[in-house]
């Protein structure tokens, strides 16, 4: 058989083009044939000039302005076949050799060459030697006849050169065509078939031969017509070998015959095709294989067989139908030549057979039938041993990829093309409907797939193409590694290796191997590199930009921003930056990755490789890094891999595409969960830009950047450097403070940061920042693990507690490409985030707060201290006490004696250092006239330090000054009498509240001049924050301690005769002697605001405590009333009652007034704590020293 | 000895079905012999093979499993014109190479039943072929089962295996 048959080929002439002389380079021979090869087609118009009527010619209807001879050069020649008599176009009929002459000089050893390469053609009509490029001494010998030197000219003059020559080679094989024909008319020519029996002839099968040899002359003759362009001469001499071969029962020469007529009537219909016509090939056709069938013959079926022949017309039926609309009537043709193919005696027969039948079928568009034909011709080179079988069986195998579905990339570059979109519009999360999550897997017929790409391996092997080899391993291995064994997937790796050996390194391969790379995650930046989109509209231009508030999601931000996943990162040129990306090896083998790096396509990133060891069945994730290097958007498709000893492309898309494929169980199996990796989201890629360098502070903490170590309270500056370690200046920049504790920072340097600016690149700036440690509570405590027992159980601060200082920052606002639009010209600004790391410690405890009354009872004087000038009497009193701690001590105004108000503070130290305490107040009014300029120059007063040693607790005095409200009334029992007393009052309870803020204003404004100092050691020093443990200690006394009593009682010498400039002395401070009459009052204040009725006692004490008015031995007269006066006070107002007194007995006395209260108001029982109504209430006066001087 | 030699041995052709005694010797073999080779597969509309069962008795080569493969996909390219040309589900032979013929039947939703075969039983085929599109039917109903992907059901691995031994 023959490949590429068709109808018409029985009118083509077959030429054989040799080479002769010297070796021709491989280059220049293909150009020559070429060129040669262009002439497939012979006007016979252009003939006429080289053909010359010798005779009458045979040929009565040739078309000479429209016929054609058609020419096919076959390179190299082709062995003569037996049926060369049986079909005149099987003959070689012409010589073609060609020669280069710069390869052979000897154009005689050419001429013998010549004549050798024609001995295989015996048939051969025409013989020319075509010589190329000859030399000028070649050009200067004789001319010859058998040898045609084409001058060296530019490639027209040769092209018309070669044409002239070609039509002028036609001419002749038309001459000798005419000479045949007479002669095959003439001479009793013996035309045999190897069907006819070769042994001798019997006489029966003489006669026989004589009777058909008439029908296949003619047949002959009609050949030849077709091969000189003649169609209507040749189908007459058809017609008549037709009829000659039906009466003489040739069956195979009347098929001949029928096919020849078949031919003509194309040849003269050349181009129209009509449905007439096509009718009649078909009838003509069957009718054709029908003969050839009967043609065979059982006994001599083994030597030689028809079959070939019925099948290449069935193939030649075939191809002229070849039509999609005729696709059922051609698959049942080709679907019986398939068939044929058993009875086919030469293999190589049924190589072409197959090649031919999927080449229709491909033609047809059954490509998956053609895909099929073309593996069994594979397998058919398989069978054969040889290396260049093995090259064709792997040609055709990569053929069938496509309709297999498991095509290289490199082939097929824009294959993944559709499965990027749906991957793409996956990632842009849209659901993705399961249809479309099949097609993506469509046909995967994934044994057939596994056979065919084993069979790749094993004749790329053979035909010794290690990077075909290495390609279908990888194939192989990555898409069906669950179906093969763990041998041979050791096997598949061994060969890759050894495919690897013998490719060059680094050889490229576009087909992946191991391992699966998908995209784990970015890692964020830290937080020290943010990039902080800059609004250049605002002065604070980082707000709004990006989340700044500890949380993630604001509700108030624009919903549109939030479910946009297709997030953006920014990355910056000559900053690394990381992807983190997970590897999974699911073979039974070690994979060794030689290295690993981010592809980017768009050239502007400079990727680092990093080498990884994959044990079998595991997955990593592994971090790889890069260096942006231009501004633009960055694209990484995937990641560059050297694995097995080439280098490959992996792309995150198609394992994306996979892992849906397994998610949807589409797909043999996930190659991340079966190496016990977990389920991963879909990490779509974000879309990167890349900005111009941004300057880049980088901070520490002058002194370590380990966190500062602080007890509660204490103040401490903290200095912090920062860096500019980029490459641009910082022009802005920026402090706001963040996180939690943010009161704790006292001051920061602003003025330090914006003076330094612009920051160049490697300048250095230091600011400090005023911190003050905070108060633990409970709930951001945690206890120190280190200390075990429980009782002494420290607390130190949580982490993250500490507040955290936000440094943005930014370069110069334009860039040097001012001219493009404002809004892309300004690059982003960074910030830095810097924790203040503060480990606070439990400082000094604070127990309890007590505010203490210390009452010195006053002298009798003729003097009663005013109630509103406080300071002035106690100046005025007694120098002596007049000391710098003394001046605390004070008449108090409303009870009539001298008092002192101490805060104490109890404190205690858990800590193991000691502290100091050191407490002062600040005076409130230094600038009064009236005090006299201190001997201390501040304001403040200030107390000797407290030491407490670590474990212990102390207690420190606080001396206060005197205050009391000048009025008890019902305001300050507001909780306590609210419900009987001033419901449905309104007026009442307004100056109630008033009355009560002004106590709680008194209150706080005492509290705040309190200040705490504590030193420990010899850098560490705070202030203990007491306020509301103070005010919670003043509240709970404020009752029995700052409230002035209902009455206050006084005692003065009511004896003007004693001079108060005698007060200065210290024996006029005592005017009273004894046995001398003395004039006293007792003064009775209403401290309230109703009249009160009362009914007075004053009593007389002495030393030893015994009543000295009454009892047997009373040392004291008295003129007067002593006992049960009823008085009556008006509100606010004093009342004096006089009496006199005798003493008998120098010495110290006590005088006290005492008053019971008659109709006591609700204000003074609260004031008493009165449990009902009935008790009695009794006001008591502060005693009163009476010193009676004088002798007994 | 092989099955197909001892068949030799016994002068039985390879073309018997059901219960057949052999005796070789004076041993007696009651063999049930099938269709000596079948392969059906069920072709989704997307061409992805969903089912592929060997329901064949005769030891199957791995290189016979896969050339049986091979036909069947190659059969689709004929199934996918002729399935248009008739009303009727049930296409007959579609489809031959050598001595194995491909019967298809295509169900409404282009589902495609495949049977590869080298008998002409062909009534049992269609008969096979009606009770396997039931069969494909309830699992089709299954609200758990992805039209179009791969059919894991053992029962229904079970119940086609059945039907195999019963008409083929």
């Amino acid at each position: 058989m023959e490949p590429d048959v068709s109808m018409e080929t029985m009118s083509t002439i077959r030429i054989a083009v040799v080479a002769v002389g010297g070796a021709i380079p491989a280059g220049r021979l293909r150009e020559y044939a070429a060129a040669v090869g262009r002439h497939a087609r012979v006007e016979l118009s252009a003939l006429a000039s080289f053909y010359s009527e010798q005779q009458k010619s045979p040929f009565a209807h040739q078309p000479w302005d429209s016929g054609a001879l058609r020419l096919r050069f076959v390179l190299g020649g082709s062995p003569p076949s037996p049926w060369e008599d049986f079909q005149s176009h099987r003959k070689i009929l012409a010589v073609l050799a060609l020669c280069h002459c710069p390869a052979s000089p000897d154009l005689d050893i050419v001429a013998h060459h010549f004549a050798a390469a024609c001995r295989p053609y015996p048939h051969a009509l025409a013989r020319r030697c075509f010589a190329f490029f000859p030399s000028d001494a070649q050009l200067r010998e004789e001319k010859r006849d058998d040898i045609v030197l084409f001058p060296p000219s530019d490639v027209q003059k040769m092209e018309f050169h070669m044409l002239t020559m070609v039509q002028d080679l036609a001419a002749s094989l038309l001459m000798e065509f005419e000479k045949c024909v007479l002669r095959t008319e003439s001479a009793g020519t013996i035309l045999k078939t190897p069907l006819d029996s070769q042994s001798s002839l019997g006489s029966e099968e003489v006669i026989k031969a004589k009777k058909r040899r008439l029908g296949r002359a003619q047949k002959t003759i009609g050949d030849y017509c077709l091969l000189a362009g003649s169609p209507v001469d040749a189908n007459a001499h058809y017609s008549t070998a037709i009829e000659l071969a039906r009466l003489t029962g040739d069956v195979f020469w009347h098929a001949g015959a029928l096919e020849g007529s078949v031919c003509a009537l194309l040849v003269d219909r050349t181009g129209g095709r009509d449905p007439i016509l096509e009718e009649e090939v078909k009838y003509r056709y069957y009718t054709v294989i029908q003969l050839y069938r009967r043609a065979f013959i059982q006994d001599n079926a083994q030597r030689v067989s028809t079959v070939s022949f019925e099948l290449e017309a069935a193939l030649k039926l075939a191809r002229y139908l070849c039509r999609t609309e005729l696709a059922k009537e051609v698959v049942e043709l080709l679907m019986g030549a398939a068939d044929g193919a058993k009875s086919l005696v030469d293999a190589n027969d049924r190589l072409i057979l197959y090649v031919e039948i999927a080449r229709l079928f491909g033609t047809l568009g059954y490509q998956r039938k053609a895909a099929f034909f073309s593996r069994q011709v594979a397998q058919l080179y398989l069978q054969q041993d040889s290396a260049s079988a093995a090259i064709s069986a792997m040609q055709v195998l990569t053929m069938t990829t496509n309709a297999y579905h498991v095509q290289s990339r490199r082939t097929n570059p824009k294959l993944h093309a559709p499965a990027q979109e749906l991957g793409t519009s996956h990632g842009d999360g849209k659901k993705m409907q399961p249809q479309s999550v099949v097609s993506l897997f469509e046909s995967q017929w994934s044994s057939l797939q596994m056979v065919l790409l084993r069979e790749i391996l094993v004749s790329s092997v053979r035909a010794g193409d290690p990077l075909s080899a290495w390609s279908a391993a990888a194939r192989l291995l990555r898409s069906f590694y669950p179906l093969i064994t763990p041998a041979g997937q050791s096997g598949l790796a061994s060969s890759l290796a050894n495919s690897a050996d013998r490719l060059p390194v680094g050889t490229r391969c576009a087909d992946p191997a191991l391992p699966f790379i998908r995209l784990h995650s970015f890692p964020l930046h830290p937080s020290q590199m943010d990039i902080i989109k800059r609004n250049p509209l605002k002065k604070e231009w980082w707000t709004g930009s990006a989340p700044s508030g500890p949380f993630i999601y604001t509700p108030f931000s624009k919903g549109g921003t939030t479910d946009n996943s297709k997030e953006e990162i920014t990355w910056v040129v000559g900053e690394p930056v990381q992807v983190l990306v997970e590897l999974a090896n699911p073979c039974s083998f070690d994979l060794v990755v030689e290295s690993i790096y981010l592809s980017v396509h768009s050239g502007n990133f400079d990727a680092f490789p990093v080498s990884v060891n994959l044990p079998p069945n595991t997955a990593k994730v592994i971090l790889l890094s890069g260096i942006p290097t231009k501004v633009g958007p960055i694209s990484i498709p995937g990641c560059i891999v050297h694995c097995f000893g080439v280098i490959t492309e992996h792309l995150f898309r198609d394992v994306d595409n996979l892992l849906l494929g397994a998610a949807q169980g589409l797909v043999l199996s996930d190659p991340f969960r079966c190496c016990g990796s977990g389920k991963l989201k879909n990490v779509s890629f974000p879309n990167i830009s890349v900005v111009p360098p941004l300057p880049l502070l980088v901070s520490h903490v002058v002194g370590g950047n380990s966190s500062t170590i602080l007890y509660e309270g204490e103040i401490r500056d903290i200095r912090i450097c920062l860096t500019n370690a980029g490459t641009v200046p910082v022009e802005q920049a920026h402090i706001t403070l963040s996180g939690k504790n943010q009161d704790s920072v006292i001051s920061m340097a602003h003025d330090k940061l914006t003076s330094a600016l612009p920051l160049k690149p490697g300048g250095e700036v230091t600011f400090t920042v005023t911190l003050k440690a905070w108060q633990l509570s409970l709930a951001d405590s945690e206890v120190d693990a280190s200390r075990n027992s429980s009782s002494s159980a420290r607390r130190i601060s949580k982490e993250g507690s500490s507040p955290l200082l936000a440094i943005y920052y930014a370069g110069p606002s334009t860039n040097s490409d001012e001219s493009e639009n404002k809004e892309a010209s300004v690059p982003p600004g960074r910030r830095l985030v810097l924790p203040l790391n503060v480990c606070v410690l439990q400082g000094l405890r604070f127990v309890k707060a007590r505010l203490l009354s210390m009452e010195i009872p006053a002298h009798v004087s003729d003097s009663f201290p005013k109630p509103t000038n406080i300071n002035q009497s106690s100046t005025e009193e007694d120098d002596d006490v007049q000391d710098k701690d003394g001046s605390l001590v004070k008449i108090d105004p409303y009870k009539g004696c001298w008092g002192i108000r101490l805060l104490e503070l109890e404190l205690s130290n858990p800590t193991d250092v000691v502290f100091e305490v050191n407490v002062s107040v600040q005076l409130d009014n230094p600038t009064d006239e009236h005090t006299p300029v201190r001997d201390y120059e501040s304001a403040d007063i200030r107390y000797r330090k407290t030491r407490i040693d670590r474990e212990y607790s102390a207690r420190v005095l606080i001396p206060l000054e005197n205050f009391k409200l000048p009025v008890l009334d019902g305001s300050v029992f507001l909780k306590d009498s609210q419900t009987d007393e001033s419901a449905g009052n309104k007026a009442f309870s307004v100056t109630e509240r008033n009355a009560k803020a002004e106590l709680n204003a008194s209150i706080n404004n005492l509290i705040s001049k309190i200040k705490v100092q504590w030193q420990s050691g010899r850098n560490s020093s705070g202030e203990l924050n007491i306020k509301e443990a103070t005010q919670a200690a003043l509240q709970a006394s404020v009752m029995d301690i700052l409230l002035p009593d209902p009455l206050t009682f006084g005692f003065r010498i009511a004896n003007t005769s004693v001079e108060i400039g005698e007060l200065g002395d210290q024996s006029s401070k005592n005017p009273i002697a004894a046995h001398e009459m003395t004039q006293m009052e007792v003064l009775i204040r209403n401290n309230t605001k109703e009249t009160i009725e009362m009914s007075l006692n004053v009593t007389c004490k002495d030393v030893a405590g015994e009543n000295c008015f009454e009892g047997n031995s009373a040392t004291v007269l008295w003129a007067g009333v002593l006992g049960d006066i009823n008085l009556k006070v008006p509100p606010l107002e004093e009342v004096a009652h006089s009496f006199s007194l005798y003493f008998l007995v120098p010495g110290d006395y006590t005088l006290q007034a005492a008053a019971g209260i008659t109709n006591a108001t609700d204000v003074l029982r609260a004031r008493a704590r009165a449990d009902s109504a009935e008790e009695p209430i009794f006001c008591r006066g502060s005693p009163f020293h009476v010193r009676v001087t004088g002798t007994a | 000895m092989t099955l197909s030699r001892l068949l030799r041995c016994a002068g039985v052709s390879t073309a018997i079905h059901r219960f057949y005694p052999v005796s070789v010797g004076n041993q007696q073999f009651v063999f049930w012999i099938m269709a000596s080779t079948a392969c059906f597969v069920i072709v989704s509309r997307n061409d992805i093979p969903i089912y592929e069962a060997e329901v064949g008795s005769v030891l199957k080569k791995e290189e016979a499993a896969h050339l049986h493969q091979f036909i069947l996909h190659a059969a689709l390219d004929i199934v996918q014109d002729l399935a248009w040309t008739t009303s009727a589900m049930f296409l007959k032979s579609v489809d031959r190479f050598n001595d194995l013929v491909v019967s298809v039947y295509v169900t409404a939703g282009h589902t495609r039943l495949m049977l590869l075969h080298d008998s002409r039983n062909e009534d049992g085929i269609k008969s096979f072929f009606q009770d396997v599109h039931e069969l494909y039917l309830k699992i089709l109903l299954n609200p758990l089962y992805l039209p179009g992907s791969r059919i894991t059901s053992s029962h229904f691995d079970t119940k086609v295996r059945a039907l195999a031994r019963k008409y083929l």
